[in-house]
């Protein structure tokens, strides 16, 4: 199986293969030998190892009926041993899956869908601030035509009773500004734009 | 006591529903209608719903609470803290209804629950309090008048909600330029979140740590202070992580610290549990800075590091027993004890709320771990109220060996589905000032404004690429590619092994 797997805005090319009771797995070229076991529907225990360069670990044969014997059989068994990992993956927002690993959490997208985070502006073009949460405009900070720069607040949303100021990423011109103060906002609601 | 009523959601809620069991007592809920599934509605042995889920509708409506008790044949309330913990007129209709009210008297709330009476009562006991002004800022106060008033105190001031809490309804302001608008936006917030938009000034002490005494009193006079805790790790006055015993508290200045706090709620004419905050300046010297007249937070580290239960005990002074333990027990810390906030917030994004349903939820256990949670895999965390999730308490045997049981705790923590702070603690434990204890009230936000929204999460090596691995394999699983082979053999095989084992053992037999 090939997958093409976007983490953080870069793209990872993964081929999936079984062998034996366990995996070899490349990404981008570097190849791991993996031994699955599902916990539960969204839980994953792997135990991997790296296949070093020109080894033949991953294509190792099916243990014999001697290799199950104390003591006999092939130095590399198709279930390793080794680093021993836990992966949960759960869904995210826009389609994507949020994988985690140990204690760190990734946001993927299987099979090269892009990330259209609207709150993570990139370093130009319209930038359109909205609302990461339900809740209601308690003040509007700047006009229509005026200039911003970075990390000035411009509207502040009143949410699970703390009012959080919402800033621009970066420098720019409020082109239009969607709510009045007092109106209740959905998530994602448009609050205003940047040029 | 045979049954009492819990005016309160969340994570207090179940600890005080817990305490309640292990008391023989019947624990009792009510629910506004976004919490009809929360974990202290399905603890309890009753529950009673009060209404919408907007605070003001539910949480925050005395007659649906009293209601409640009444249907349920509840003969005390406990308030928890938040909502109406701090309201006296909560507490005296819970009195004039005939039922035991699990907290200080109507009038001890009213004095201590105004933070301006509170600080002429502190002066009256002979305890400093912060300079700043005697009495609320008149609602029709005049700029120059504000001005001046400002002038007369100092910058950097603060403006503080006269009933507030939380660090809500409270602004910094540094130059009189900014004072017209801070003052706008403390009694806006204020006003908000206590339905009383009054608020004072008090001068902003340099680098200050907030430090705190727990105190229990009985109805017969008996009045114990318990050792400090430190809570000067905050973000935006938010307390996020507490610990007990202080660093920079040694034996001479817990005595004198917590002999103020005594001679405060002494003259309170206190009575059940309550607890006296300081601020701490660099010469050593301790100011009054308020009272809260309930149950705090933070209450898990004290019982951490002393032995004693809190909530038992409030509930045992609401009944008229006497203080009967050692005082000496309260006083000397065995070992040390921190907590962490967990909130429904996320770091990389200004802690902007994270609302949303959990997915999965694991919560760290073991050794000296306490998680307190009201949240539960499957549960919304509501947009309507405080997005605390948790508080991840640890115990250990000194402050070195605790902070390393918390980071391996945090590790422990699983929340998907929402964002939470624990990225962010596992940062902040990191950091040597942290370690070390060189820290003030205003040291997080000092270095988070330094960071600048750098994330918190510094994957190690392998685990983009684990991630990645994780995420095919887990996608070949669900889309039922080898399903039968991989997956169904693992489970078939640990059957037949049980089953295999379980035979053998019965022909030993």
């Amino acid at each position: 199986m090939q997958y093409e797997i976007e983490v953080d805005g870069r793209l990872r090319q993964v081929v999936v293969h079984r062998v034996g009771d366990g995996f070899a797995v490349e990404v981008d070229g570097r190849r791991w030998q993996v031994d699955l076991a599902r916990v539960d529907s969204h839980t994953l225990s792997l135990i991997t190892g790296v296949v070093p360069p020109n080894g033949d670990t991953g294509d190792a044969t099916p243990a014999s009926d001697s290799s199950r014997r104390p003591g006999v059989g092939p130095l590399v068994s198709p279930r390793p041993g080794g680093p021993s990992r836990e992966v949960i993956v759960s869904s995210g927002t826009d389609g994507r899956l949020v994988v985690r690993v140990g204690a760190t959490a990734f946001s993927v997208a299987l099979n090269g869908r892009r990330r259209t985070d609207e709150m993570v502006a990139g370093t130009d073009g319209p930038q359109r601030i909205v609302a990461p949460m339900p809740g209601k405009i308690v003040r509007v900070l700047v006009g229509v035509g005026d200039a911003v720069h970075a990390r000035q607040a411009l509207i502040v949303v009143e949410a699970m009773k703390m009012e959080n100021e919402l800033r621009a990423a970066r420098d720019g011109t409020v082109a239009g500004i969607h709510v009045k103060e007092g109106v209740s906002v959905e998530a994602g609601a448009p609050l205003i734009d940047i040029l | 006591m045979k049954k009492i009523l819990i005016a309160n959601r969340g994570e207090i809620a179940v600890r005080i529903a817990r305490a309640c069991r292990e008391m023989g007592v019947s624990p009792v809920a009510v629910y506004s209608e976004c919490d009809r599934t929360a974990l202290h509605v399905r603890y309890a042995d009753e529950a009673y719903p009060i209404g919408p889920s907007a605070p003001r509708d539910s949480y925050l409506r005395i007659d649906a609470i009293l209601d409640a008790a009444r249907r349920s044949g509840a003969d005390a309330v406990h308030p928890g803290y938040g909502f109406l913990a701090e309201n006296e007129t909560f507490a005296a209709a819970v009195r004039d209804a005939g039922l035991v009210f699990i907290g200080p008297s109507p009038e001890a709330i009213a004095l201590m629950g105004s933070k301006t009476a509170a600080r002429a009562a502190a002066t009256r006991a002979g305890v400093a309090v912060v300079p700043g002004t005697e009495g609320p800022l008149s609602p029709a106060i005049t700029e120059p008048e504000l001005t001046s008033t400002a002038q007369a105190i100092g910058y950097p001031l603060l403006v503080k909600a006269v009933s507030g809490g939380g660090g809500k309804g409270m602004r910094t302001v540094t130059n009189l330029r900014d004072l017209a608008a801070g003052v706008a936006a403390a009694r806006s917030e204020a006003g908000s979140a206590f339905g009383d938009p009054a608020v004072y000034l008090e001068r902003c002490l340099i680098r200050p740590r907030h430090i705190e005494v727990q105190l229990l009193a009985d109805e017969h006079g008996t009045l114990v202070p318990f050792v400090e805790r430190e809570c000067s790790i905050q973000r935006r006055h938010q307390k996020v992580v507490e610990e007990t015993p202080s660093l920079a508290v040694g034996p001479p200045l817990r005595a004198a610290i917590t002999s103020a706090a005594s001679a405060v709620a002494r003259a309170a004419g206190y009575t059940n549990a309550g607890t006296i905050e300081f601020l701490l300046d660099e010469d050593g010297r301790f100011y009054f800075l308020e009272m809260n007249t309930r149950l705090q937070v933070e209450h898990p580290i004290t019982e951490m590091v002393t032995g004693l239960d809190l909530v038992r005990w409030q509930v045992r002074i609401a009944r008229g027993e006497r203080l009967d333990f050692d005082p000496a027990q309260a006083m000397i810390p065995r070992g040390h004890a921190l907590e962490c906030r967990i909130y429904a917030e996320d770091p990389d994004h200004n802690f902007l709320p994270s609302p949303g349903r959990i997915q999965q939820l694991r919560a760290p256990s073991g050794p000296g771990v306490r998680d307190d949670s009201g949240a539960a895999a499957g549960l919304d965390v509501p947009i309507f109220y405080d997005p605390m999730i948790s508080k991840l308490a640890c115990w250990a045997e000194d402050r070195a060996s605790v902070v390393a049981r918390m980071r391996r705790a945090l590790d422990e923590y699983v929340v998907t589905g929402i964002k939470t702070t624990v990225p962010f603690f596992r940062w902040l434990l990191a950091q040597p000032e942290f370690v070390e204890g060189r820290f003030h009230t205003t040291y997080l936000d000092e270095v988070l404004a330094a960071r600048a929204g750098r994330s918190f999460v510094e994957p190690d090596g392998d685990a983009e690429d684990i991630a990645v691995i994780g995420a095919a394999l887990q996608s070949m699983l669900s889309s039922g590619v080898s399903r039968s082979s991989a997956q169904g053999a693992a489970v078939d095989g640990a059957a037949l092994r049980w089953k295999a084992r379980a035979r053998a053992d019965a022909l030993r037999r």
